[in-house]
């Protein structure tokens, strides 16, 4: 964490010298921090240090853990439900973050256009995401997506016989990621921010030399929104790795039907409190976050080639 | 606009640390038993009771703490209940913690693990003092007791039953198995139900593939005159037994005979016999009010199950709805009091009626209103009527059943899928079972 102390270092300010922070201030500056840094310590980094112990135990809750080691780790990659959670989850974030973006952009540029009402459709585009999370709107899914449901009742119209999404293996991945793609609008609200940040004479003096619609998407607002589209990829493909509620809800806890939506996460909860296993629970934990953190590096490593900064020297 | 380049990593860090993990620390197993003393009159004292089920079951729990508080006026019971898959994470999380309630309903399924563990209170020095037991049957308190410590008392007893809805048998022409049919003409039977059943809208099976329910799998191990768990709480089947099993309905998932998974899976927590789709299901005989009140039919009728290979059922009365007191209560005599309550007072066998099972007390059976036509009726009637096929006594599930039932139920489902073949099903439930159950 960086302190509150501001050094001025030479370099970045070369013509004058910060002043320092008075004690008092610094004082009053934590004490506003401290029911952040309660939650953080107490919330957050204990229970994290307790699980990577835990993650060398072997500890089914009743009695103390037991140090076994890597054992857990190796079993890991041995345990072909954890295979399955591992693959589920990986087609999840793979198709539905790009998906759920692809998506999340193109509502931004319909709701940036100059229209009469817009301000409501924005909300209502929105909307989603503030319920789509819930355990309701899971329950909503479920029904509709059933033999019979309203998904089920439209596709017979068109002459599919797929019947109810929810028992067929090969359809509930899909299910998931339409309810993901959804709930677009936090990364529709970011997109719309970014596009009202590309400056209009870039577009004016584009259409002068005589580029189309898609030459200038392509030109001038992919590469104007190459840091909001970082930052959007960024966020959704974490949170997509950490999906448990819905496929919990759907799948009533139990990752069916037949496997199909055994989340990582999912597994992870119904090794820990479904068979009492903590231990490897915590080390499935662990391996999430070293997952987790090697993509989010290697987005950083590559993003130097393709997030263009407005004011850096190309 | 380097700012929002560090912006945008330091949020990414943070969300990649935010993944909260939760880990709990344990404590030292406390000791059971000790002495006993009546339980006192004038202090106040207040305890919890926690059960498994639905509103209606916790409608009747609620009337029978009602009782209770009025005929101990200084004991103020405060009750909780759960789903059953939510009531164990609950237990479990709590008996992490040394927060178990005093008084909670127990599952065979789970009894050896909470005793192994030191959760559960010993019962033993409260016989004669808080707690009466003479109103059970000698081989049913020994289901509550391991290693001559008596760690709950069950309050009901539950039989295996085929149920079978007559309304939809009527409709089909059909007849329901015969009296002392076997395994092989009750799948016989299955399959001309789904031949009769096929024209209709929604087409009408037998019933779900049973093989799946690893009950089922035990009454049937039991057939052969064996008990399916050693005494040192091993497995005593092999997995030569659990193959001929599976293989036994391969024909009707074959023909398609069994009711669909892929329907299946959208009813939970109903079945497609409940939703009239399936003319048979075998299950638990305290089942049927469940079973009346979903499918809209009284017309509900009750055999016993298949019989084995010598002509026998060799059925037994499983003790369910156990209670047991907590080992860390502060309250063990208000506790034992409490349990001496629900198990012998006669109005709780009122309130409850068959919901629970048959009451294992005499007063509580006594007590309850059998009307005639009614379902505590039916479900009497039907443990009356197999009390003389009633031979073996009842499995003690080994440490870590909760555990191994689960994984047959996921692998069952697998199969009915064809995700996995027969003998897949049996080598990943053992890997599974070697990891659960502790070795002796």
């Amino acid at each position: 964490m960086t302190t509150l102390t501001r050094d001025a270092a030479p370099s970045s300010a070369p013509a004058k010298r910060a002043r320092r922070w008075k004690p008092s201030e610094v004082r009053a500056g934590y004490a506003f921090l401290t029911p952040w840094l309660l939650g953080f310590f107490l919330l957050t980094a204990g229970p994290m240090i307790a699980s990577l112990y835990l993650a060398f135990t072997d500890y089914n809750l009743f009695t103390d853990p037991q140090w076994v080691g890597f054992d857990n780790f190796t079993q890991l990659f041995q345990d072909p439900r954890f295979l399955q959670s591992a693959k589920v989850t990986a087609i999840y974030v793979l198709v539905g973050t790009p998906v759920k973006l692809v998506a999340a952009l193109a509502v931004a540029m319909l709701l940036n256009m100059k229209h009469r009402g817009q301000g409501a459709y924005r909300s209502i585009f929105y909307a989603p995401s503030l319920i789509g999370a819930s355990v309701s709107i899971a329950i909503v899914w479920k029904a509709m997506f059933i033999d019979d449901g309203i998904v089920d009742t439209v596709g017979q119209f068109f002459g599919m016989q797929a019947g109810g999404w929810v028992g067929n293996p090969d359809m509930t991945m899909p299910m998931m990621i339409l309810l993901a793609v959804w709930q677009f609008g936090a990364p529709m609200v970011i997109f719309l921010a970014g596009l009202k940040q590309v400056p209009a004479e870039l577009y004016e003096a584009a259409s002068v030399d005589g580029a189309g619609p898609v030459r200038k998407f392509l030109r001038i607002t992919l590469p104007m929104l190459s840091p909001v589209i970082f930052f959007n990829l960024l966020l959704e493909t974490i949170a997509a790795f950490q999906v448990f509620s819905s496929a919990f809800i759907i799948s009533g806890g139990s990752g069916g039907p037949a496997g199909s939506t055994l989340f990582y996460t999912l597994y992870l909860y119904i090794r820990g409190f479904n068979d009492f296993r903590m231990g490897y629970a915590s080390a499935m934990a662990w391996v999430l976050v070293i997952v987790v953190g090697v993509i989010t590096a290697i987005f950083f490593k590559t993003s130097k080639s393709w997030v263009h900064y407005s004011g850096d020297a190309r | 606009m380097k700012t929002r380049n560090k912006l945008t990593m330091a949020l990414g860090v943070t969300t990649v640390f935010a993944l909260a993990l939760s880990g709990c620390s344990s404590s030292d197993d406390s000791g059971s038993g000790g002495d006993a003393a009546a339980v006192s009159t004038d202090e106040d004292i207040t305890i919890s009771l926690a059960w498994w089920g639905n509103d209606d079951r916790a409608a009747k729990y609620e009337q029978a703490v009602d009782l209770f508080e009025k005929a101990h006026p200084n004991i103020t019971v405060q009750t909780q209940f759960q789903a059953w898959d939510d009531y164990w994470t609950a237990r479990n999380t709590e008996a992490a913690g040394k927060a178990l309630p005093d008084v909670m309903q127990m599952d065979l399924s789970y009894l050896r693990q909470y005793a192994a563990t030191g959760q559960l209170g010993d019962l033993s020095a409260q016989e004669g003092v808080n707690l009466d037991v003479s109103g059970l049957d000698e081989s049913l308190l020994e289901s509550g007791a391991i290693d001559g410590k008596q760690y709950a008392i069950p309050t009901s007893t539950n039989t295996l039953a085929l149920f079978y809805n007559a309304d939809i048998t009527d409709a089909l022409g059909m007849e329901p198995p015969a009296d002392g049919y076997t395994w092989d003409e009750f799948d016989q039977w299955f399959l001309d139900v789904a031949k009769a059943g096929a024209s209709e809208d929604p087409a009408v099976y037998g019933g779900a593939d049973y093989a799946v329910t690893f009950w089922f799998f035990l009454q049937w191990f039991m057939q052969s005159g064996e008990q399916p768990f050693t005494e040192d709480g091993q497995l005593n089947f092999t997995q030569d037994d659990m193959k001929e099993w599976l293989n036994s309905t391969a024909d009707l998932r074959d023909a398609k005979a069994v009711y669909p998974v892929e329907k299946a899976k959208q009813l939970e927590p109903l079945t497609g016999f409940t939703t009239n789709e399936a003319a048979a299901e075998v299950s638990w005989d305290n089942f049927l009010a469940g079973y009346v009140a979903d499918s809209g039919t009284e017309n509900i009728e009750m055999l016993p199950i298949p019989a084995g290979d010598d002509g026998q059922q060799h059925l037994f009365y499983k003790p369910s709805m156990l209670l047991a007191p907590s080992s860390s209560s502060e309250h063990p005599d208000a506790a034992a009091a409490l349990i001496d309550f629900l198990i012998n007072d006669p109005e709780v066998g009122t309130i409850f009626g068959t919901s629970k099972g048959v009451p294992a007390v005499a007063a509580q059976r006594d007590a309850m209103d059998v009307e005639a036509g009614s379902i505590d009726e039916k479900v009497v009637a039907y443990e009356d009527s197999v009390a003389d096929i009633v031979t073996e006594s009842a499995p003690i599930p080994v440490q870590g059943f909760g555990a191994i039932e689960a994984e047959f139920k996921r692998l069952g489902e697998e199969l009915q899928y064809g995700n996995i073949t027969v003998d897949e099903f049996v080598e990943q439930w053992w890997a599974n079972a070697e990891q659960n159950i502790p070795q002796s």
